[in-house]
């Protein structure tokens, strides 16, 4: 489409399965995505890739002015090299204002590489999105130096490509749309694979960020018995959650006590479950990023000027060892 | 097979684990101003570090270390030589202040040209002070090789490609690529050695090449500053009640009986 025959902006989200469903930052990503088309009285295209995908496109519709299946069976599964070539086609002949997409894993390798590609500049891991009013320029709302600061930068070139932290902002809400679902065949071969899969390494399969309670722990946790007693205290949450999960901060993960899948922070996941309960966890910046939306907050530590406890709802001052059995009978016998 | 050449970028960042109010703002020029917090080098890059003296522990190589700003802190950059590694290189000019990632990347492939031929660019997923996660991956574009993202693990093949684990979601996956390539490490990747204070002195007087944006023949019209129109402190503090009692036991006993009374549970 010509840009110059263009009155209106186009804000194009890139949307995530997991599996045959929509990944729930997709649904992040159509509520900004709405509300900026809405500020620039534009219209909201979502994309989403994979092989035979028409179900999840069809959804997708009820949230999109235009839906683009990228379906290919080498698009089938996340890879970079081919993921770049096939979003580059797709944005070149959408022709985008915008281009946002979730600060997922998978998209830290796509996002720098499809900006180069667009001649764009990325702002990644944001928080919030807005247009700049006067001028329609992207501001960008996102934590720096450890979430210690909150900057707002500016995009000034067009396409602005940003990518949304997950949990982050309101899901969509109900999908009234009825968008168009336009056919887009992006053009990818094997040639372009310049990193080969060799083989995938299955490590446990969490949901951290579909959990109700959360209960982590941090640098304090010093062995295998200690994470033992918080999968205990974990087993007693079950008779007031339906889904609680062991998490933990970035020193426990490096230390090989928990697998990586389950850290919680700024390079791990983004969580905000009812209750999140904080055991041995100092509360760097680094983990705060990922957990101070939940609900309810309770840090048990030996510190009493532990920073955790200033973005705690309730605090124990007191050794875990002791503090964790005890409200783990308390709860088995209340 | 011919000895390996890796480069190593290192950033220089104010050391994030210090403590909250150390950052202060300053509105007017759009900077964070950290406050009696020492520099350090990114712990991310410290990762990519480790993972290059693996690489010459095993199979022998030449690792050359570079780091670019508008004034770096020579002490603590000399770290990585007291770490193992060969050379140190620094891009050192007023210019390169505040620059935007895409500026950056620029900056930091313009010396490729100077320390070819290379096999392996290693660097940290991300720094710790801007949190962007996008310099390394742009220079690949640039210079137009592979480049794998958030590795933890890194070997090389016998046929000349590298074999690494980088992390996806929930899973791990085993990638092969050609070499030159890019790799970014994760913290998983493991920290860096220990470095004595003896290999620091050691190192103290190493001569080291320092460039200037002239002696990279830049084009200075493709730096470009990061655009911030406003710069804050989050305020998420809560109010927090702490749980009474005359021992640990017994503070644990009425954290539960608290979240029954209150609705939590």
């Amino acid at each position: 489409m010509d840009r110059m025959t263009r009155e209106h902006g186009r804000v194009l989200v890139l949307g995530e399965r997991e599996g045959k469903e929509i990944a729930s930052i997709t649904f992040e990503l159509l509520g900004v995505g709405r509300k900026l088309a809405g500020d620039l009285n534009g219209t909201l295209c979502a994309a989403i890739s994979g092989n035979q995908i028409t179900d999840v496109s069809k959804e997708i519709a009820h949230f999109a002015d235009e839906v683009y299946p990228l379906d290919h069976p080498l698009l089938a599964s996340f890879h970079a090299d081919l993921y770049t070539i096939a979003f580059e086609q797709l944005c070149r002949n959408v022709n985008p204002d915008i281009v946002l997409m979730g600060h997922t894993l998978d998209n830290l390798s796509l996002a720098p590489r499809l900006a180069y590609k667009m001649g764009a500049q990325v702002i990644t891991d944001c928080i919030d999105l807005a247009i700049e009013p006067g001028t329609g320029h992207l501001l960008c709302t996102k934590p720096v130096y450890g979430a210690k600061i909150v900057s707002i930068f500016k995009l000034e070139k067009k396409p602005y490509m940003a990518t949304l932290r997950p949990k982050a902002v309101e899901p969509v809400g109900p999908g009234s749309v009825r968008g168009k679902v336009i056919h887009f065949d992006p053009i990818v071969d094997e040639s372009a694979i310049k990193v080969e899969l060799i083989e995938i390494i299955k490590e446990e399969s969490v949901s951290l960020d579909k959990a109700e309670a959360i209960v982590a722990g941090g640098r304090g946790i010093k062995n295998t018995e200690g994470v033992n007693q918080l999968k205990e205290l974990i087993n007693a949450l079950r008779r007031y959650f339906s889904t609680v999960e062991l998490g933990a901060s970035r020193p426990l993960v490096d230390a090989g006590l928990v697998p990586s899948s389950r850290q919680v922070g700024l390079t791990g996941e983004k969580v905000a479950p009812e209750l999140y309960i904080a055991v041995g966890i100092s509360g760097s910046l680094q983990h705060l990023t990922g957990m101070s939306g939940s609900k309810t907050i309770i840090a048990i530590n030996t510190n009493p000027k532990a920073y955790i406890f200033e973005v705690a709802d309730y605090g124990v001052i007191g050794s875990y060892e002791e503090v964790v059995p005890a409200f783990k009978r308390k709860l088995e016998d209340l | 097979m011919k000895q390996l050449h890796i480069l190593v970028y290192i950033k220089q960042v104010p050391d994030t684990e210090g403590p909250p109010d150390a950052f202060k703002v300053n509105q007017e020029a759009k900077r964070v101003v950290p406050v009696g917090i020492p520099p350090v080098i990114n712990p991310f890059d410290e990762s990519a570090l480790e993972g290059a003296m693996r690489i010459k522990d095993r199979h022998g190589a030449k690792v050359t270390v570079i780091s670019m700003g508008e004034k770096l802190a020579q002490p603590v950059l000399r770290k990585a030589l007291a770490a193992g590694s060969d050379d140190l290189i620094l891009l050192e000019d007023p210019l390169f202040k505040d620059l935007d990632s895409n500026s950056t990347a620029y900056v930091l492939s313009s010396i490729i040209r100077k320390v070819e031929p290379y096999d392996i660019i290693l660097t940290g997923r991300q720094a710790g002070d801007w949190d962007f996660g996008v310099t390394g991956l742009l220079m690949a574009e640039m210079l137009q090789i592979p480049c794998i993202n958030l590795v933890r693990k890194v070997e090389i093949r016998d046929n000349g490609r590298v074999r690494v684990e980088k992390l996806s979601h929930n899973r791990c996956e085993v990638v092969e690529a050609p070499m030159p390539v890019l790799i970014t490490a994760s913290s998983e990747l493991g920290e860096l050695r220990y470095t004595s204070i003896r290999a620091l002195k050691a190192v103290g007087m190493k001569p080291l090449k320092i460039y200037n944006a002239e002696d990279l023949g830049l084009d200075l019209r493709k730096l470009k500053v990061r655009q911030i129109v406003k710069l804050f402190t989050p305020y998420n503090r809560r109010q927090c009640r702490f749980i009474e009692g005359e021992s640990s036991q017994e503070k644990g006993e009425n954290l539960a009986v608290s979240l029954k009374k209150e609705g939590v549970i």
